[in-house]
């Protein structure tokens, strides 16, 4: 057997004793983070159930009828106030949800054909509420029946002042809506899971074998450092890989548990959404790009995690590696619909990002997605060499 | 076997004096113009205060450090050009125990014996007949994490004598080892020094190196004070104990 295979068997034995390892890499993709992610959904769909049935408070300065159709409403709790300083003052300290203040001849100027003016006063900050929605939604329907009421008296039809009618016709595909909104936050998580499932890894092979004087040991021996190298990144990058295998099956087995138990009460459209998100080419596509990445992003923990006096420094250094890698797959998942172009196709992650959301949507540009592939396994021999001199300068290797 | 040519290591060290990247550092020479050598089947045992030297001599020996000035011959092999080929004929056990913690004894003994490229039927009966001589059967299968830190060290010595290795080199291989243990281990190498083997060793304690060492090399702040047999050694001061001697050279 090779000296690097004989090494790739010691380390992938060491490191998988170790139940940090198998916590890291196993249990909390596979259990932890779908019971957290599912957790947090049930809580935001839980707080948006409530927000769709709740009954918001309103102030309101101002006399018109228009408050006996906003009274009408069940989800509105009208509270009359004698001034508009009143109003603001209860929206600021959030007695009341949405203030209104009506303009002093309101009614008058209707009944003239004119305009009345209405002021909402709300604090935005709350994206759940529908508060402002329902006061806006009441002020339409009433709008409505007084635009109804003018053309009749004119004897006009609605299309008189309203000449062209748009129709709007939705064609997003579920795997294009999938791909959008889904693809960017999957590529995330991967990301996440590379760089935690290699961070313990590389920090264990690299600064603890120095602080346990190991890695000494190791050097004394007759094993190149090349050698070397290829046997601790390649224990770096199964443990990668590892850890996105069982976070993929995260994913994968609690929709396939909803499938099997709860077929019914989702809708097809959901399911439509799900499948294309498991569907193999893109689950191959994206993990034809994580291998390089895995094996760049290790040779890199491993190169910090070598040059570290020891464990604390290695953690300290690759806490500022960990924001470099996640800043550019953060972009398309605050910009969905984001498109790839040449330049994009070079940055590693942001690259993931996007190819996951076209392998998902099933519209992948293969030239690009070449592209990416390239340059990722060109970053990973520049990762490697980098390796390297780190392991070949003795300055480096004793260094404590 | 061994010849140390003017063997010299330079490191840059911080000093005092600070400047806007931190405290400026100076040349400072741990191992300073070392000369000595040693013939197949001896025993040369090198001895020094802590700091002296001692360490980055055998690694230069070793080939894992690379000499700033001068160089040193293994069996007439550069240490500056052929590392590998070097190392393929030391054994090197470092001055800790430095073993994988979640590895038990014989994996770790498997690893370092593979390592070396040495075959099962080989390695196997040369690992038990050490097993036998330090005592250890009790403990094959523990991992070195449960292990005492006498019964790690003679996993140390086990794993660096797998591959049979031409030039033996132990860097203080008693220290942290109990009485008893460092009597296991003093016997074993003078078991290895029965076969024939060439074998340098640095140590603390100067009790085991009248019995065994054929050669002494004191060292003092990088540079030799002393090269000579046991009885020069004691020349030196007829009338002083092996302490005695070895604090005067050193001034401690």
């Amino acid at each position: 057997m090779s000296k690097w295979r004989v090494l790739l068997n010691k380390e992938i034995l060491h490191l998988f004793r170790d139940t940090k390892t198998i916590l890291q890499t196993v249990i909390i993709p596979t259990f932890i983070t779908p019971l957290l992610i599912g957790a947090i959904f049930w809580y935001i769909s839980s707080i948006a159930q409530e927000e769709s049935i709740k009954t918001y408070k309103v102030s309101v300065f101002g006399d018109s009828k228009l408050i006996n159709t906003l009274e009408e409403s069940e989800r509105l709790n009208i509270f009359t106030k004698s001034s508009v300083t009143d109003v603001i003052n209860d929206v600021e300290t959030e007695v009341t949800d949405v203030g209104l203040s009506i303009s002093s001849n309101f009614d008058g100027n209707l009944n003239n054909k004119l305009s009345g003016e209405i002021t909402i006063y709300s604090k935005n900050l709350d994206t759940f509420s529908q508060a402002k929605n329902v006061i806006e939604s009441s002020i339409r329907t009433y709008e409505n029946q007084i635009r109804e009421d003018r053309l009749t008296e004119l004897n006009l039809d609605e299309d008189f002042i309203d000449p062209i009618k748009v129709i709007e016709e939705d064609l997003t595909t579920e795997e294009e809506f999938a791909g959008t909104f889904v693809g960017a936050f999957v590529a995330f998580m991967f990301i996440a899971y590379i760089l935690t499932g290699s961070m313990y890894p590389a920090i264990d092979l690299g600064a603890g074998e120095k602080e346990r004087g190991t890695m000494e040991t190791l050097v004394s021996t007759n094993i190149s450092t090349v050698e070397i190298i290829i046997g601790k990144m390649f224990s770096i990058t199964l443990s990668a890989v590892i850890t996105a295998i069982f976070s993929t099956l995260g994913f994968i087995i609690p929709l396939i548990l909803i499938y099997l138990f709860y077929a019914d009460s989702i809708p097809q459209y959901a399911f439509d959404v799900i499948a294309a998100i498991v569907n193999p080419v893109a689950i191959l596509g994206i993990f034809v790009l994580i291998i390089p990445l895995s094996i760049f992003m290790g040779s890199l923990l491993l190169a910090i995690s070598i040059y570290a006096k020891n464990t604390k420094e290695a953690s300290l250094l690759m806490g500022n590696i960990v924001l470099v890698f996640f800043a550019p797959a953060y972009v398309p998942l605050i910009n969905p619909g984001m498109d790839l172009d040449l330049v994009g196709s070079l940055i590693p992650c942001f690259n993931l990002a996007l190819h996951t959301n076209a392998l998902i949507s099933g519209s992948v540009d293969w030239f690009l997605y070449a592209c990416s592939l390239g340059s990722t396994v060109i970053y990973c021999l520049i990762a490697v060499y980098i390796t390297y001199i780190m392991f070949d300068d003795e300055k480096v290797i004793f260094r404590s | 076997m061994i010849e140390a040519k003017n063997l010299t290591k330079i490191f840059k060290v911080p000093t005092e004096e600070k400047s806007i990247f931190g405290a400026k550092k100076i040349d400072s020479a741990a191992v300073d113009d070392l000369s000595f050598s040693l013939k197949k089947g001896e025993v040369l045992s090198l001895l020094g205060p802590n700091g002296c030297g001692k360490t980055t001599t055998l690694r230069m020996l070793a080939g894992m450090l690379e000499p700033s000035k001068g160089t040193a011959f293994i069996d007439e092999i550069d240490v500056r050009e052929d590392k590998q080929k070097i190392k393929s004929k030391i054994g090197f056990m470092t001055n800790n125990t430095s073993l994988y913690d979640r590895l038990n004894v014989v994996e770790t003994i498997k690893f370092f014996a593979e390592l070396n490229q040495i075959p099962e039927n080989i390695y196997k009966p040369r690992a038990e007949d050490l097993f036998n001589q330090l005592d250890m059967k009790k403990y094959l299968l523990k991992r070195v994490s449960d292990l005492s830190t006498g019964m790690k060290q003679k996993t140390s010595i086990v794993r660096t004598l797998i591959h049979d290795p031409d030039l033996i080199v132990l860097d203080e291989p008693t220290t942290g080892v109990d009485v008893t243990g460092q009597s296991i281990i003093l016997d074993l190498i003078k078991n290895i020094k029965a076969k024939g083997k060439t074998l340098i060793f640095s140590t603390h304690q100067l009790g085991e190196v009248k019995d065994i060492a054929d050669k002494i090399v004191v060292i003092k702040s990088g540079k030799k004070v002393f090269d000579g047999d046991n009885d020069s050694f004691q020349k030196i001061n007829p009338n002083k104990n092996f302490n005695e001697i070895f604090s005067e050279l050193v001034d401690e």
